[in-house]
């Protein structure tokens, strides 16, 4: 019984294998590749329009601790400006007491992302805002708390009627007003994007080099493709697990909350010893270890890079893919097979490395920040009689 | 039909007797004690059980109003955990009328009491060497959120009144006195009987309003979380704590502002008193029902009336009340006296284990 099982599963697999390394031989290229392109405005939602107020009401939401548990931790505690609106870590440091599980992703041009967070569990920015105020290793908040607590900011109460025409502030008003104000965290004014509107002196000559190989050579087009350098596709490269969780109870406490959480089988609960990405979102094998292709711009700012923070500069990235990826437990069939077939040993020389790297700092260009706004305090509520 | 002769004896007769502790797993006791004095069963690592429910203090924490989780502030006065496994149902407005691992459950999800997920709780424990091994002996297996559930009840089972002058048989002729009149002209026994002096009821006493809650807003936040989550409508609007009405939810607002009568047990501890902590002393709760109550235009218990008490009965009364405290349950049978680890160890061949 259980050997045709397997069987079974083998038969599968091949097919897959057989189509993508068909094609992959086809045309050295699984797909077609859109080419790169400067950055055009991000896509705003019909149902969340932008206003002045509203972008305003979000930035102030944006830096307050109080959407957050124990109203010490908001968006910007793991998004801090100075840190390219990341986080400095290789995983993200989490809500008091605990630390997160995987590298805090930049907050600039997630506007143009489909979905968020590095298994793309998230479908808006309004969402995205939603589940990380609420996670138990992120913000830890709880729905009717934070709402109740706006409520008592009687600038904010303010501002929510004039935005949203309420009352009372609504929680899910708080999450729009700040995606709002993430659709103007915008980076587009790089020495790629320069280049590519026609502006020749924009990229150095080792830039244009790089430039050359990221499109042949090294094949980074292959995912890294389109306006925003990105495929947004899922794929395992073998990026190896995180250190932390061999070195740090905490992290294997949160490690282990994950598998619970997100909802696996009692057996790979027992055995998982890595992330396995796309995997919780669809159940499938064969997504083990696979997640999105980050967008490139603003990346100068935002190391160490990768879904654990396994790599802290371009150099070791470039590397990476010049050895042809790494290996993890779903590439070594400890939990799957799952390595994407688009990486192989690139050959690249000394050079060709200076090169890739100083066309991948090309995707940055003046650091992005603003003052801090100042948040607003909590007041009494007007007592009944007064009220009424 | 009860004589005027005193003491423990005559009181079981009346339905009054001591507390009978109830059987105890030594072992799930033990689980349960260290989890109740842990912080890391807390969100933040901030808080445990006893941050709020202290032993010095007969498992309360001496404020009118309680602390909350950081980010909240309390909106009611901490109850005693003493005696709590005999109750029928629990926290003042009666909410739960399960059992203990519900009231466990509640007390560490809630956002404004611990604000835990239990999933990482579960995983905490499991990182913290002393606890598998605890679990384990306890007969639980390895560390789990269900266990944790079952492990603090039994704990909570150990905390039964004990010595007091009332069970003893010591009373002093004053407040020998001042039973009498609580069984009979103060007509305190109506609600506060049997063996922990309640009838496990909500009733409405007229117990004023206290304004802290409404003037600090991260108070007021916490009561409207949790109105809001108990389904009140209008919350934004009241500036009054509806009591069991969050329980019972009735059309005609008649269950509004009733709470649970308290066990009058360990008082000696316990003060303030009252669901909100309106009254410092015995003395002040002495003349609140001598003068028939507080005002409430709605819902007041019909059976409250001016008792005319003389000064005299009045501190026979108070004298009685105090009679009812026993020991303090401060010493390591019933308090976690070790530390917790600042880190979590880290489990050396974390590839190899099974999670």
């Amino acid at each position: 019984m259980r050997f045709k099982k397997s069987l079974i599963a083998m038969t599968a697999f091949g097919a897959v294998l057989a189509m993508t390394s068909g094609a992959a031989m086809a045309a050295g290229d699984p797909d077609k590749d859109a080419p790169l392109a400067p950055l055009g405005d991000p896509p705003i939602p019909a149902d969340n329009p932008q206003t002045p107020a509203k972008i305003e009401l979000g930035k102030k939401l944006f830096f307050d601790p109080r959407l957050g548990g124990d109203a010490s931790t908001g968006c910007i505690q793991c998004h801090e400006m100075e840190q390219g609106w990341a986080f400095s870590d290789a995983l993200s440091r989490g809500y008091p007491a605990t630390v997160h599980w995987r590298n805090s992703q930049s907050v600039i041009n997630s506007a143009y992302l489909g979905k968020l967070f590095w298994a793309g569990s998230a479908s808006s920015l309004e969402k995205q805002a939603k589940s990380a105020a609420t996670g138990a290793v992120a913000g830890n908040g709880e729905s009717d708390v934070m709402e109740a607590r706006l409520a008592f900011i009687p600038e904010y109460r303010k501002a929510f009627t004039e935005v949203f025409g309420s009352e009372w502030p609504k929680i899910g008003d708080a999450w729009r007003a700040i995606a709002a104000f993430e659709r103007t965290l915008i980076h587009k004014d790089t020495p790629v994007d320069k280049y590519l509107a026609g502006d020749k002196k924009a990229l150095s000559k080792s830039q244009v080099n790089g430039m050359k190989l990221f499109n042949g050579k090294a094949n980074c087009i292959e995912c890294h493709n389109g306006a925003q350098a990105t495929d947004e596709k899922y794929y395992n490269l073998g990026v190896p697990p995180a250190e932390r969780w061999l070195e740090d109870g905490l992290a294997q406490i949160t490690f282990r909350y994950e598998l619970y959480a997100k909802g696996v089988t009692q057996e790979m609960y027992r055995k998982m010893k890595d992330d396995p990405g796309l995997y919780f979102r669809t159940k499938q094998k064969r997504d083990m270890g696979k997640f999105r292709t980050p967008p490139l711009r603003y990346t100068k700012y935002t190391a160490p890079y990768m879904h654990n923070g396994a790599f802290w500069d371009f150099e070791e990235v470039v590397q990476f893919y010049n050895a042809g990826g790494g290996d993890n437990d779903f590439t070594d069939g400890t939990m799957a097979k799952t390595k994407t077939k688009i990486l192989k040993p690139l050959g690249l020389s000394d050079e060709e490395v200076t090169d890739l790297v100083a066309f991948l700092e090309a995707f940055s260009g003046p650091e992005l920040k603003m003052k801090k706004p100042k948040l607003p305090p909590y007041a009494p509520l007007p007592d009944v009689a007064a009220a009424n | 039909m009860a004589g005027t002769a005193t003491t423990g004896a005559l009181a079981a007769g009346d339905g009054f007797g001591p507390v009978q502790p109830p059987k105890i797993n030594a072992k799930k006791a033990e689980l349960g004690k260290r989890l109740f004095f842990d912080p890391r069963l807390s969100g933040d690592a901030a808080i445990s059980c006893a941050s709020c429910h202290n032993p010095e203090k007969g498992f309360s924490d001496g404020l009118a109003l309680s602390k909350a989780y950081p980010g909240s502030n309390g909106f009611r006065n901490t109850p005693t955990l003493i005696n709590t496994s005999k109750r029928a149902a629990w926290f003042h407005d009666g909410r739960l009328g399960t059992n203990l691992n519900d009231v466990t459950r509640e007390s560490l999800t809630e956002d404004y009491s611990m604000n835990m997920d239990m999933r990482l709780m579960q995983e905490r424990a499991k990182q913290d060497p002393v606890y598998v091994k605890m679990f384990k002996d306890a007969g639980y297996g390895e560390p789990s959120n269900g266990s944790i559930r079952k492990a603090i009840p039994e704990y909570l089972n150990t905390l039964i009144s004990t010595g007091s002058p009332f069970d003893k048989g010591t009373m002093s002729k004053s407040a020998q006195n001042g039973f009498e009149l609580f069984k009979g002209k103060a007509g305190c026994a109506q609600c506060h009987t049997g063996p922990r002096f309640t009838d496990d009821n909500v009733h409405n006493t007229g117990v004023p309003n206290n304004p802290e809650i409404w003037k600090d807003p991260v108070r007021h936040t916490t009561f409207v979380a949790f109105a809001m989550f108990m389904g009140i409508e209008n919350y934004m609007n009241i500036r009054r704590d509806v009591g069991a009405h969050v329980r019972t939810h009735k059309a005609d607002g008649s269950d509004i502002g009733k709470f649970m009568t308290p066990s009058l047990r360990e008082l000696k501890y316990t003060a303030p008193y009252m669901h909100n902590g309106m009254m410092k002393t015995l003395e002040d709760v002495v003349d609140f029902y001598n003068l028939g109550g507080g005002d409430d235009p709605t819902n007041r218990d019909v059976r409250l009336k001016a008792l005319g008490l003389s000064d005299i009965e009045k501190a026979e009364l108070a004298s009685f009340l105090k009679a009812l405290s026993g020991d303090k349950l401060n010493t390591e049978a019933h308090v976690w006296k070790g530390k917790f680890p600042a880190q979590y160890d880290v489990i050396e061949n974390w590839r190899k284990v099974r999670n």
